[in-house]
């Protein structure tokens, strides 16, 4: 397909090189910036998708059991697979992965397993028998330029998130591995000692102009690229300069400690979106009981477990996580230069929050309580208004609940554990505690 | 010629999907209506075959206006296309459109086999639609029906980007589309727009150029109002 491949103009080219002399970029960012980063994940873990300007990328991480190497027989393995779809470009060809391919997918690898970022060994079930096979495949949806660091950041988020079964090995002769499966036992997430952050220069000129996170046409029309992979401590895990202009040593130098720089500040990135998804997830997890928190619960710990009967027994919930999830809500709404991708997921998990998903085999007839109703408890603290807004919005979620007795015995919420926590409400919602509580008790005998 | 015009379509400037039906011929007699892109008879109606806003130009040519990124070449159109390769007779030109254009070396004001211009790959040209169909390759000139040069020709400097057909039908708009009236009012930069989705820009200043390209990247998707208060913004921030 000859025709639909791009190809700069020599308007372009000179532009881009002139604006260059004078330290301007053509979308407006300076030589030494990073384009908007977005992470997010899928459903289950171990799939994540970046957003790198107008770069698309997708990570995703399988598992499975296999016979190790000979010469590791205590390791497990992993492996990177690239994807590059022609819908992300239309020079991209189905089929065999051209040259651009396999090197983005080897500077990945090299990443990853020169520095030892995964650990191996705790892949390992039964030595020279079992072992853990990491797959990642990244898939490019987009191409706007710099590939190279999209993918390794896809391929680290996915690996963060990721959770493999967990497996013990028994049997009669003690080599049998049983693997288990997720709803029986946690899966266990992979230990990954260290995030090693590809940072990608563009050289134009003689190779004394540098600028980071090339675009689509600035790498159409550079001299030269070069690829540093470095970790957070400033360990130099990989370094890829593949022909191209020649650069002066100095240089060389100068971009691996900005490298270095951008490293730190992506590590940290990867990091917050990978903990706001891993708690979404542990909370969803949770089970709610109809009965909500009073206000500000200091209780460490109060975590709600769901038996495998319908009875809930051990009313406890997750107080520090929620207090958390629906403190920083509001935050979020007072900042506004807080990082968008937590407002989507606490928009998202608003929205989720009267859904609860996860097994069914709970009392059909007990009204599960959604965080609205949790946040509508923490209301009558008059002190913050910013809760006032929360308010208005869980309002006509409450209003559906057919059942308003329920509701007034909400402020209540799991009272009996956590009175110990109340210091904190005014003495007038500790008294409404712990009244209704007789009568939120017998309740639940009565639709029990 | 009739004496009385065929009532207007009841769908004029407003928007149609595919299988609206356009026109109902059945009441009308010895009419020529003149159909563009996205329109089809079929029997004793015209259906359109494309989404987008139908229009009407006097006293009798419809057709569907949509936006894309890639273009569909008609006639008369005038677009900035990319010399791909040159051949004896014809330049070739990539026009964002499913096959690449020919752009005949003597399609210039005055131009000879002795005068031939020196395109290199890469040069960017403003011409003008002759010749399109589906089935063959599309033909270029560089001149206007009377013969003469009327700014086509080739662009020096300045930067290109690309844009939605949509966009380079608003920004040729008149009257001045917002984007480029609050931009005009205080910067001063010259643009040519081909209705393929290509816009190029030039400017004194390196700078005027990147604010003007991104400025008119980002309206893409705004309403009038909400273009001018981008314009202002971008200005204020970077003045």
């Amino acid at each position: 397909m000859e025709n639909l491949r791009w190809r700069p103009t020599v308007n372009e080219r000179e532009f881009i090189e002139h604006a260059l002399q004078s330290d301007l970029r053509v979308d407006g960012r300076h030589s030494f910036d990073f384009r908007k980063l977005k992470i997010s994940f899928g459903r289950e873990g171990g799939s994540s998708e970046v957003q790198l300007g107008e770069t698309h990328v997708l990570g995703y991480v399988t598992a499975q059991l296999v016979q190790p190497y000979r010469d590791r027989p205590n390791e497990g393995t992993l492996a990177i697979f690239t994807e590059f779809s022609p819908m992300a470009d239309p020079a991209f060809e189905p089929g065999r992965p051209g040259e651009s391919a396999i090197e983005l997918g080897r500077v990945v690898d090299r990443g990853l397993r020169e520095s030892r970022a995964v650990d191996m060994e705790s892949l390992c079930v039964v030595a020279g028998k079992h072992v853990w096979s990491v797959r990642v495949d990244l898939h490019i949806l987009d191409n706007g330029g710099n590939l190279i660091d999209a993918a390794n950041i896809a391929a680290l988020a996915a690996l963060s998130t990721f959770r493999r079964p967990e497996c013990t090995v028994g049997g009669d002769d003690g080599q049998q591995v049983i693997v288990h499966d997720p709803e029986v036992r946690d899966p266990l997430p992979l230990t990954i000692h260290h995030m090693p952050i590809a940072v990608t220069f563009a050289y134009f000129g003689e190779g004394n102009i540098v600028v980071v996170d090339p675009t689509y046409k600035e790498e159409a029309v550079m001299g030269g690229r070069m690829t540093a992979t470095i970790n957070s401590n400033g360990d130099i895990c990989a370094i890829q300069k593949a022909g191209g202009e020649g650069v002066m040593s100095g240089v060389v130098m100068q971009c691996l400690r900005i490298a270095s720089v951008k490293a730190a500040d992506i590590t940290s990135k990867i990091k917050k979106a990978v903990d706001s998804y891993t708690t979404e997830k542990a909370l969803k997890k949770v089970k709610r009981l109809p009965a909500s928190l009073p206000q500000k619960i200091n209780v460490t710990d109060v975590t709600m477990e769901n038996k495998g009967d319908g009875e809930l027994e051990t009313q406890t919930v997750k107080a520090s996580d929620v207090q958390n999830i629906s403190k920083g809500d509001e935050d979020h709404r007072n900042m506004k230069g807080n990082s968008p991708l937590i407002g989507d997921r606490f928009a998202k998990h608003k929205q989720t929050s009267t859904f609860i998903g996860g097994p069914s085999n709970w009392d059909p007839y007990s009204k599960g309580v959604s965080l609205s109703s949790l946040r509508i408890s923490q209301l009558p603290d008059p002190a913050t208004t910013s809760k006032a807004s929360s308010h208005e919005e869980a309002q006509p979620m409450l209003t559906e609940s057919s059942n308003a007795e329920v509701k007034s015995t909400s402020s209540s919420g799991a009272a009996g554990e956590s009175e110990e926590a109340q210091e904190m409400g005014s003495p007038k919602s500790l008294k409404d505690a712990v009244k209704p509580k007789h009568k939120r008790k017998k309740k639940k005998s009565d639709r029990s | 010629m009739e004496s009385r015009r065929p009532p207007p379509s009841p769908l004029v400037d407003s928007y149609v999907v595919p299988g609206d039906v356009v026109l109902d011929l059945s009441e009308m007699t010895n009419q020529t209506i003149k159909l563009g892109t996205g329109l089809r008879q079929e029997c004793d109606t015209i259906q359109a075959t494309s989404a987008g806003m139908l229009r009407l130009s006097k006293p009798n040519k419809y057709w569907v206006e949509s936006s894309q990124k890639r273009y569909i070449p008609s006639v008369e159109d005038t677009v900035l296309g990319i010399v791909v390769d040159t051949k004896p007779d014809n330049f070739v030109v990539d026009i964002k459109g499913p096959n690449l254009a020919f752009l005949p070396v003597l399609a210039f004001e005055g131009g000879t086999r002795r005068n031939i211009p020196k395109f290199e790959i890469g040069t960017l040209i403003y011409a003008r639609v002759v010749k399109a169909n589906s089935i063959m390759n599309p033909e270029l000139s560089c001149m206007d029906v009377t013969g003469k040069a009327a700014e086509f020709g080739e662009l020096k400097g300045g930067y290109v980007f690309d844009s939605s057909t949509g966009m380079s039908r608003m920004l040729l708009s008149s009257p001045t589309c917002p984007v480029l009236e609050a931009l005009g009012k205080k910067l001063s930069f010259e643009i040519a727009v081909g209705l393929n989705g290509r816009v190029w820009v030039n400017a004194p200043a390196a700078d005027t150029v990147i604010l003007v390209s991104n400025a008119i990247m980002r309206s893409e998707s705004l309403s009038g109002i909400k273009q001018r208060a981008m314009v202002e913004n971008l200005l204020e921030r970077l003045s």
